[in-house]
This record gives structure tokens, C-alpha cells and sequence, in this order.
């Protein structure tokens, strides 16, 4: 066995690095859960701190928090709802287009704000959006409305946030459905025609047959991220205004944890979406054992 | 020839007007932002610019140019990109060659280590007190070190070294090269597109974090560039800006600078953030498309 283990020792070292930051990064953050039945401060560890049981846990009682609970499933399945069809929707029509020169420059475009960061659309969604001389509330104002103070509403909060997110992803949830429809093979659609069938219906029994196998890896890839909606996106987005609505887990760990001290409280609950996020993956992982006939590992 | 019918023809034509509309809603945000930064402040919160400049002015970009704080945000930003996407390739890349080797004994252990990572998470708290206690936080190497090893990347690139003939790394093995040598000599040459579209995904990623800069550092002088802009955001007067005293020369031209506003500030700064990214856009391309079909290969 020594034998062999002097044999890898290059290997072993490569690997090294590696393993010892995810045992920084990831382990011991894992142990550190324990903080979430401890009273914890800075100043302390998370070995001498004082055990509490469930105390962190007191949240579970609070209003406020299952508002955020709510909040956070109302935007999540908003964006499911929306942000899955739409990539496959705008995959089968630049599949459509004949013209070669068009189609590259809607893929380039469309896949551009996946580069920008959430502050830069947040910027743009201000620019355009802002009472003060936004492009938007100009065009209301000139055709005789109020103007629509959109970015403190809580009426309007989440479907900017929606329209927002699809707009910057959208195009770049493409790249996997117009690869698998590329490798369809064009005899089909030859054979379908010969038939007489019309553009729909090769798009109903041909393309998308052929892109399913894909869509169903998508959709299992999405479900364990479900919950996470998006603290990137939101967290600029948010201001007393819009809290109501716009308080989501994340934004709710973030402010009890970090800005207001509450280190145990937040911990707790961030185990709970841990867990939660666990479930969903371990469900998903069954859920494709069956269908798929194997698993995601 | 099949002849197109009508309808197919008018959904032809549906197609090209919807995707028309969506390219328009990337573009035009742009152009309206733009031609607001380049125009004189006080004349674009009078309303009515919509395409170009009306008073064209470079004034804005002056001020967001010559400003230290934004000019010492930039290097951060450029430091943490370069440094962090090459010591991030470099720990993934390794870690994945080493585990290629399909005979490693607790090989099996190792990769369970990593999907362990990916499954569950400490979550945010337990993270930050570590940051705390490796002294991490509020230093610069907050933002290369924690995140350097992903292990997404890692299943990737160790799937496609996998990829690579055993035969060349054989006939180098009985030459007597080490596996390090092997890695630079003969893995690596040819895992270029490979690493090229993983290192555009992870220079875009420190390029557009603001997270670590906003919640991981408090120093002023650590704070990227989108950190910067993270805070401009909710800010209600220009002295954000231009309130420190390392604008003398903005504040001595005092008459222009009541031309300026809050909007054209924030515009200009936001164009000198994303301009970058816009130029390298089109080069860059044929990379990524290909790094998202490598990635999808199952794992």
C-alpha cells in the first residue's frame, strides 16, 4: 500500500491545495454550523461559545419571518415559471430564422447582459425607471399619466425583478437548446416535409422531442438553486420602500447576521435553507434515477 | 423548390420583429446610457435625451476618470481578476489532473470530498466567522482565496483531461517526465480552449462581484470597482463622488461643476465599468460558447 501511495505522491500533491481549501472554506464553515444553538459574539469561537439549544431558533415564531418565507417562494416561482420556457421559446424561433448573418447577431446580443453584474442592470432599471427625468416616467408624463415611482413600489417590485432577471439570462439559457437542436438530424425534417407537414408541426414532432432529453437535464440542474433567489439581484434593488415585499432568506441572514450581530439567529436560518436546498437536490437525484435511468453522480 | 405558404411567411416575419424588440431592449439601455454621460448634467435632467447628447460634453468622464477613489477601485478590480483566475485555474487544474489518474488509491474518497461541497454549504454565517478567523476579512486576498478552487470547474476540466489519449501521457511516463511535467508539457497545450473558456467564466465572475468588496472588507481601499458602484447606487448627493478632497482639480473648475448632476455621475461611472466588457465581448465569443457545451457534458 506504501508502495503504491510513494507511487501518486505528485498526484497527492496536486490534489493538496485543493483539499485544503475546501477544508478552509467548506468543512469547517459546515462545523460551524453549531453556532446556530450557540450564543455566539465576536470575540468568541465557535468552540467556547455558550450552548442554547433551540433559543436561536425563536425566529420560527416570528411574523416577520414567514413573511420572507413567502416572499422568497412567490419570487422563485415567478422566476421558475417564467425563466424556463422562455430559453426554449427563443431557441425554437432563432432556429427559425434563415437569414445566418441575423441569427448570429440576435445570439450575440441576446447573450451580452450575462456579462454585466446586477449592480449594471440595477443601474440601467434606475436610469430608466427614476422619477426624476427616467426615460419611462417621461413617456407616462408626456402622454398625460402620474408618474409611477417604480423602484420604491411594492406593487411593481416583483415583476421588475422578474423582468429583469429574464431579460439578463434568457438569451444565454439558449446555448444548450440551440446545440442539441443543431444536433438533430435534418433527414427528419426532409422525411416530415414529404409528409406534408407544416413548420409547426416539425416543431412539435421533430425539434422539440429532440430537445427534451436537454430540457430535462435543465430542469433537473435548476431545481436545487429553486430557493436561492438571486441576493446578487436583489440586495441593490432594495430600499425601505419595497422591503415588504422584497425581503428575501438570503436578505433576511444577510441583515440579522452580519449588519445587525444576530450571528446564531442567522445561522439557524441558514441551516434551514441548507436543508432545504439539500432535499431538493437529493429529490431531484431520485427523481432522474427513475426517469433518466441514472442519477446526476 | 417547396414554396413557403402565407402563414409560414407571416410567422417568418412575427419571429424577426420579436427578436428585433428583444435585441433592442440590450442595445438601447446602453445608448441611453451613454448619450446621458455624455451630456452636459443639468441639461439631461431637463428630460428629452433619448438617442445622443444634446450638449455633448467629456466633463463626466473627466470627473469619474480623475478620481482617485474610483481609479484605486480599478486596480483592485484588475489585480483580483488577473491574480484570481490565474491562481484559480491553477489549484482547480491541478487538483483535476491529479485526480484523472483513474488507479489513485482513495480516488473515490477524494472525488465524494468534493461532491460533498457541492450538495451542502455551512451557509453564509459559519463562512464569514471563518473569514474572521484566518484574518481574511478585510484584507485583498479575501477575494482570490476563499473562492479559488471551484469544483464545478474541477468535474469539467477532469472530464476532459480524461478525454486526452493515455497514449501521449504513457510514451512521456516511460521518457521518465514527472507528472508535473507532464501537466505543463503535454495536458496543458492541449487543454487551451478548455481553460480559455473556464478563465473567461471565472475573470467575468471577479470582474462583476461586488459581494466580498461590500460585506468581506471595510477599508475603502480594498472596495473593487463594483463595490464602488454598489454604493453610488443608493447615494443621494455627488459628495460620494466628489466629497473626499482628491478632486481638487474637479472642485477648483467649480463653475462646470454645477453642471454636473447625480445621474450623469453615476451614468459615466457605470459606462467606464461595463465599457471593457463590451470591447473584449466580441473577441471573446467563439470561447465561451464552446466553455458552455464543455461544462454540459455530464459530469
Amino acid at each position: 500500500m506504501l508502495a503504491r501511495l510513494t507511487k501518486y505522491r505528485w498526484q497527492y500533491l496536486m490534489i493538496l491545495p485543493a483539499v485544503v481549501l475546501l477544508f478552509l472554506f467548506s468543512y469547517i464553515p459546515m462545523i460551524g454550523i453549531q453556532v446556530a444553538f450557540k450564543d455566539f459574539h465576536i470575540g468568541l469561537t465557535m468552540w467556547n461559545s455558550q450552548w442554547v439549544g433551540f433559543e436561536n431558533f425563536a425566529f420560527l415564531q416570528d411574523e416577520q419571518f414567514w413573511i420572507v418565507v413567502r416572499n422568497t417562494i412567490y419570487i422563485a416561482v415567478l422566476k421558475f415559471i417564467t425563466g424556463f420556457p422562455a430559453p426554449i421559446i427563443l431557441a425554437l424561433m432563432i432556429n427559425e430564422v434563415r437569414h445566418g448573418g441575423f441569427k448570429r447577431f440576435v445570439q450575440s446580443v441576446s447573450y451580452l447582459p450575462h456579462f454585466f453584474s446586477w449592480i449594471v442592470v440595477a443601474y440601467i432599471l434606475q436610469s430608466l425607471l427614476t422619477l426624476d427625468g427616467g426615460l419611462v416616467n417621461q413617456l407616462i408624463v408626456n402622454m398625460g399619466f402620474e408618474p409611477i415611482f417604480f423602484l420604491g413600489s411594492t406593487e411593481w417590485f416583483r415583476p421588475m425583478v422578474v423582468a429583469s432577471g429574464l431579460w439578463k439570462e434568457v438569451g444565454w439559457n439558449t446555448i444548450l437548446y440551440l446545440a442539441a437542436i443543431t444536433s438533430i438530424d435534418p433527414q427528419l425534417y426532409e422525411a416530415a416535409k414529404v409528409e406534408g407537414a407544416g413548420k409547426l408541426a416539425q416543431i412539435r414532432h421533430i425539434t422539440f422531442p429532440g430537445i427534451l432529453p436537454t430540457i430535462s437535464i435543465v430542469l433537473i440542474l435548476s431545481m436545487p438553486s429553486l430557493i436561492t433567489v438571486g441576493m446578487d439581484q436583489i440586495y441593490p434593488l432594495m430600499n425601505p420602500a419595497n422591503q415588504p415585499v422584497a425581503d428575501v432568506l438570503d436578505t433576511y441572514i444577510l441583515r440579522s447576521g452580519l449588519q445587525q450581530g444576530y450571528f446564531g439567529m442567522a445561522t439557524a436560518v441558514g441551516l434551514l435553507s441548507s436543508v432545504i436546498s439539500l432535499l431538493l437536490v437529493l429529490f431531484t437525484n431520485q427523481m432522474a434515477r427513475k426517469f433518466n435511468g441514472e442519477g446526476l453522480w | 423548390m417547396i414554396k413557403t405558404s402565407t402563414g409560414e411567411r407571416i410567422g417568418q416575419a412575427i419571429i424577426i420583429v420579436l427578436l428585433l424588440a428583444l435585441c433592442l431592449s440590450v442595445i438601447y439601455p446602453f445608448l441611453y446610457m451613454l448619450s446621458i454621460s455624455l451630456n452636459v448634467g443639468s441639461d439631461a435632467a431637463k428630460g428629452g435625451v433619448y438617442l445622443w447628447p444634446r450638449e455633448f460634453t467629456l466633463y463626466n468622464f473627466e470627473i469619474v476618470l480623475g478620481n482617485s477613489v474610483i481609479q484605486h477601485a480599478y486596480l483592485i478590480t484588475i489585480a483580483r481578476t488577473v491574480l484570481g483566475t490565474f491562481i484559480g485555474l491553477m489549484v482547480t487544474l491541478l487538483m483535476a489532473f491529479g485526480l484523472s489518474y483513474r488507479l489513485l488509491p482513495f480516488r473515490q474518497s477524494l472525488l465524494t470530498y468534493v461532491l460533498i461541497t457541492m450538495l451542502f454549504s455551512g451557509g453564509l454565517i459559519p463562512f464569514y466567522i471563518q473569514l474572521n478567523n484566518l484574518s481574511l476579512l478585510n484584507s485583498f486576498w479575501v477575494y482570490i482565496i476563499p473562492t479559488a478552487f471551484s469544483a464545478w470547474n474541477m468535474f469539467v476540466m477532469m472530464k476532459f483531461i480524461q478525454g486526452i489519449p493515455d497514449a501521449l501521457v504513457e510514451s512521456a511516463e516511460i521518457d521518465g517526465a514527472n507528472p508535473i511535467r507532464i501537466l505543463f508539457s503535454i495536458i496543458l497545450p492541449l487543454s487551451k480552449p478548455m481553460l480559455a473558456a473556464l478563465g473567461l467564466f471565472t475573470a467575468v465572475g471577479h470582474w462583476n462581484d461586488w459581494f466580498a468588496g461590500a460585506f468581506y472588507v471595510s477599508d475603502q481601499n480594498l472596495i473593487p470597482v463594483q463595490t464602488f458602484l454598489q454604493q453610488l447606487l443608493s447615494a443621494q448627493d455627488i459628495s460620494t463622488v466628489l466629497g473626499s478632497n482628491n478632486n481638487q482639480e474637479a472642485l477648483a473648475r467649480g463653475t462646470m461643476l454645477s453642471n454636473v448632476t447625480l445621474m450623469s455621475i453615476k451614468m459615466a461611472t457605470v459606462m467606464v465599468s461595463a465599457l471593457p466588457i463590451l470591447c473584449v465581448y466580441p473577441f471573446l465569443q467563439k470561447y465561451f460558447v464552446k466553455g458552455v457545451l464543455i461544462g454540459s457534458v455530464k459530469g
